[in-house]
């Protein structure tokens, strides 16, 4: 409830904002920089800020006359707090913007379009990227990262069952059997972890299924398609049907992720993000294998964050000066050298993937050819939230899958209709 | 025979103080094991003995800074609210005006609206007073409580009214009549508000993270929560933070510890 009244005012207060930006956008451009000029650079990831603070670094040295402070806010409240200052005018500068918002700010005049922009250039990026950044055919978003889904595996585990590990070349059906082979009650170890998360799991598997979330006219959305439902009743069987997943319950009580790295789960379906955290996981000898295919071949949901200029910054110019500079190759490469994202910059994976030489993450890059993008709409918050609820209870098993997916089509429909 | 019937409360009570010590114990083991001893299941209970969690604290946010700042912060609103509050208390408890009660609901009506609400237009009050970004600007919109008014003015009706009556009729006006008796008669409710709006300030997250942008200018409840990252969080290191932020509020239970008790108990909240 108050979750829902908070959303409703921050919408308000954008509306009232955007309306009182567009006669100041005008002035906002003129703002050349030709004494010193300072910039203020929102982020939320305090494990990113010493890459930043050298991409900072590395800026400033090219424009003595700019200084950028980078202003870290808790990952929690960092929407609230953006919300606040965007409708007060207050916002930064530059800052960072997640997929599931680009239609909600752009669409409200909060963000300064790129495309146009001298010297703007979207090729070396994920086509994907650039597509979920683009609203009202104008680009918004410099694609900073992007992530996709992999296989993670204890090879541990494999040995101890026998089984092979995963290729590229898997199948669902593959994985359905390895994980019975890999569950073991008396030890207490499951073959898989299937939580009904929705870019690490079930995405994933509806694109492979062949189905579909949101609509390309972002007017409905698919989860009562044939196809959809099979994908999302594939991963639900791992704890129905097949019982070699952990209980809805138990991975509420512990995260999957963890349950994973304790080598509690042989396999799960998760990002390149936690590449990390399975590094540092005590006694954890993991790997990581492409996506399994499904009835409609390889697919693997991509996402990823943009940097974007405010639309009333007083300083349009020396922002895009900073924004271009974030989409470069110099840029690009000292977040890829840091290990803690792939870097959007077409080519530059390498030394990510270099960063953690006992993982095969090559595959997070290879997988961009079957990579699906993240289905987002105008304002794809409100869904998104009200989806997670649904599919919580699918998973608690208080709600059968085609009831679940009736109510989540009419939810998500709703919706989308107020655009 | 009197220790053979108390034993069985004895244990009880001991089981209940467990409980309520094992959240603090369970922090101090985790600030001193590693990232993946923390995160392991099931859990590790014995820790690696890291102490340079604790250094890490300090490096990794400017932590003597943020601790002033938060002192500073919350000695200024419980002084604050202590003594506008108690006025306005006395004044509705006590003094007749015309509108008092219709005044005395339109400001009881503030605890009615939800934080989120008000948080935009207070926001943009101070971002015109030029006041972002600075402790003035966080302390501000805390300097009065009408949670605190009212539960004073609840302390002041239930104060008997001879002795104000006395004091009247030995010529105090009602400026000397608040200051010199019924303050000190209030003492136990000033006290029991005192320390519900040290905690309060203490712990106080939201207002101060959207009014500041500023690592310098934060509160310790902000900068910890800046060390909570998008996929990956230093639990030990942040659990080292949190101990060393909450032990201010540790001490000030142990030394005062009757009054905080009987404080709480009189305004029958937490």
């Amino acid at each position: 409830m108050t979750r829902k009244l908070s959303a409703l005012l921050c919408a308000a207060a954008l509306v009232a904002a955007a309306s009182a930006c567009s006669s100041s956008t005008s002035a906002a451009g003129g703002g050349d920089a030709t004494g010193p000029v300072t910039l203020t650079y929102g982020i939320w990831d305090p494990n990113q800020k010493p890459a930043m603070q050298q991409i900072v670094t590395a800026f400033e040295k090219l424009h003595p006359n700019i200084t950028v402070d980078i202003e870290l806010t808790p990952n929690a409240d960092y929407w609230q707090k953006l919300q606040t200052e965007a409708a007060s005018g207050t916002a930064p500068d530059v800052f960072w913007m997640s997929t599931t918002r680009i239609g909600l700010y752009a669409g409200q005049g909060q963000l300064l379009p790129l495309s146009g922009r001298p010297g703007f250039e979207s090729s070396p990026f994920p086509a994907s990227l650039n597509g979920i950044y683009t609203v009202g055919g104008k680009q918004y978003g410099m694609p900073k990262d992007y992530d996709t889904i992999g296989l993670w595996y204890n090879k541990k585990l494999f040995d101890a069952a026998g089984v092979a590990y995963p290729t590229a070349a898997w199948t669902w059906q593959d994985v359905i059997d390895a994980s019975k082979k890999l569950t073991d009650p008396a030890k207490g170890t499951w073959g898989i972890a299937s939580p009904d998360w929705t870019q690490e799991n079930l995405y994933n598997d509806i694109f492979q299924a062949g189905g579909w979330v949101v609509s390309p006219d972002k007017k409905s959305s698919g989860f009562t398609d044939a196809k959809t439902l099979s994908g999302m009743q594939y991963a639900l069987d791992f704890i129905t049907k097949y019982k070699t997943s952990p209980t809805a319950q138990q991975m509420t009580d512990t995260d999957p992720s963890q349950l994973f790295a304790s080598g509690k789960v042989a396999m799960f379906t998760d990002g390149d993000w936690d590449a990390l955290t399975y590094k540092n996981a005590p006694g954890l000898q993991a790997d990581v294998a492409p996506l399994p295919a499904g009835p409609q071949g390889r697919a693997t949901v991509i996402n990823g964050l943009a940097n974007v200029i405010y639309a009333r910054t007083p300083h349009a110019d020396a922002a895009w000066e900073f924004v271009r500079f974030l989409g470069g190759q110099q840029a690009n490469a000292i977040q890829a050298a840091s290990g803690a994202v792939i870097p959007a910059y077409h080519g530059l994976g390498d030394a990510w993937v270099k960063s953690m030489p006992q993982f095969h993450l090559q595959t997070f890059v290879d997988q961009l050819d079957h990579a699906v993008p993240y289905p987002v709409s105008a304002n794809t918050g409100p869904w998104a939230t009200a989806d997670q609820t649904i599919l919580d209870q699918i998973w608690a098993g208080k709600l059968s899958l085609n009831a679940g997916a009736q109510q989540l089509k009419s939810t998500t429909d709703a919706d989308l209709a107020k655009g | 025979m009197r220790s053979q019937r108390l034993w069985p409360v004895h244990v009880l009570l001991a089981v209940g103080a467990a409980a309520m010590v094992a959240p603090f114990l369970w922090q101090l083991l985790t600030s001193l094991q590693t990232l993946g001893e923390a995160t392991h299941v099931p859990p590790t209970f014995l820790p690696g003995w890291r102490w340079s969690n604790y250094a890490e604290v300090f490096t990794s946010m400017p932590f003597l800074r943020q601790f002033l700042n938060t002192v500073v912060i919350t000695v200024v609103r419980v002084a604050a609210q202590l003594l506008f509050c108690s006025m306005a208390a006395y004044a509705f408890a006590r003094l007749r005006f015309p509108g008092r009660d219709v005044l005395f609901l339109v400001m009881l009506s503030v605890l009615m609206v939800p934080s989120q609400a008000y948080l935009l237009p207070q926001y943009q009050i101070l971002m015109h007073l030029g006041l972002l970004n600075t402790l003035t600007g966080i302390v501000l919109p805390g300097l009065f409580s009408a949670f605190g008014t009212f539960m004073l003015r609840q302390f002041f009706l239930s104060l008997p009214l001879d002795v104000e009556e006395a004091a009247r009729l030995d010529g105090a006006g009602p400026v000397r009549i608040f200051w010199s008796v019924m303050l000190p008669l209030a003492k136990p409710g000033l006290i029991s508000l005192g320390v519900l709006t040290v905690l309060w300030s203490w712990n106080d997250l939201l207002w101060p993270l959207v009014v500041t942008s500023d690592a310098g200018r934060m509160p310790l409840s902000v900068g910890l929560a800046t060390l909570q990252g998008e996929h990956v969080t230093d639990y030990p290191v942040l659990m080292a933070g949190s101990l060393l932020a909450s032990l201010p509020m540790i001490v000030m239970f142990l030394v005062s510890q009757r009054r905080i008790t009987e404080g709480i108990a009189f305004t029958g909240s937490k």
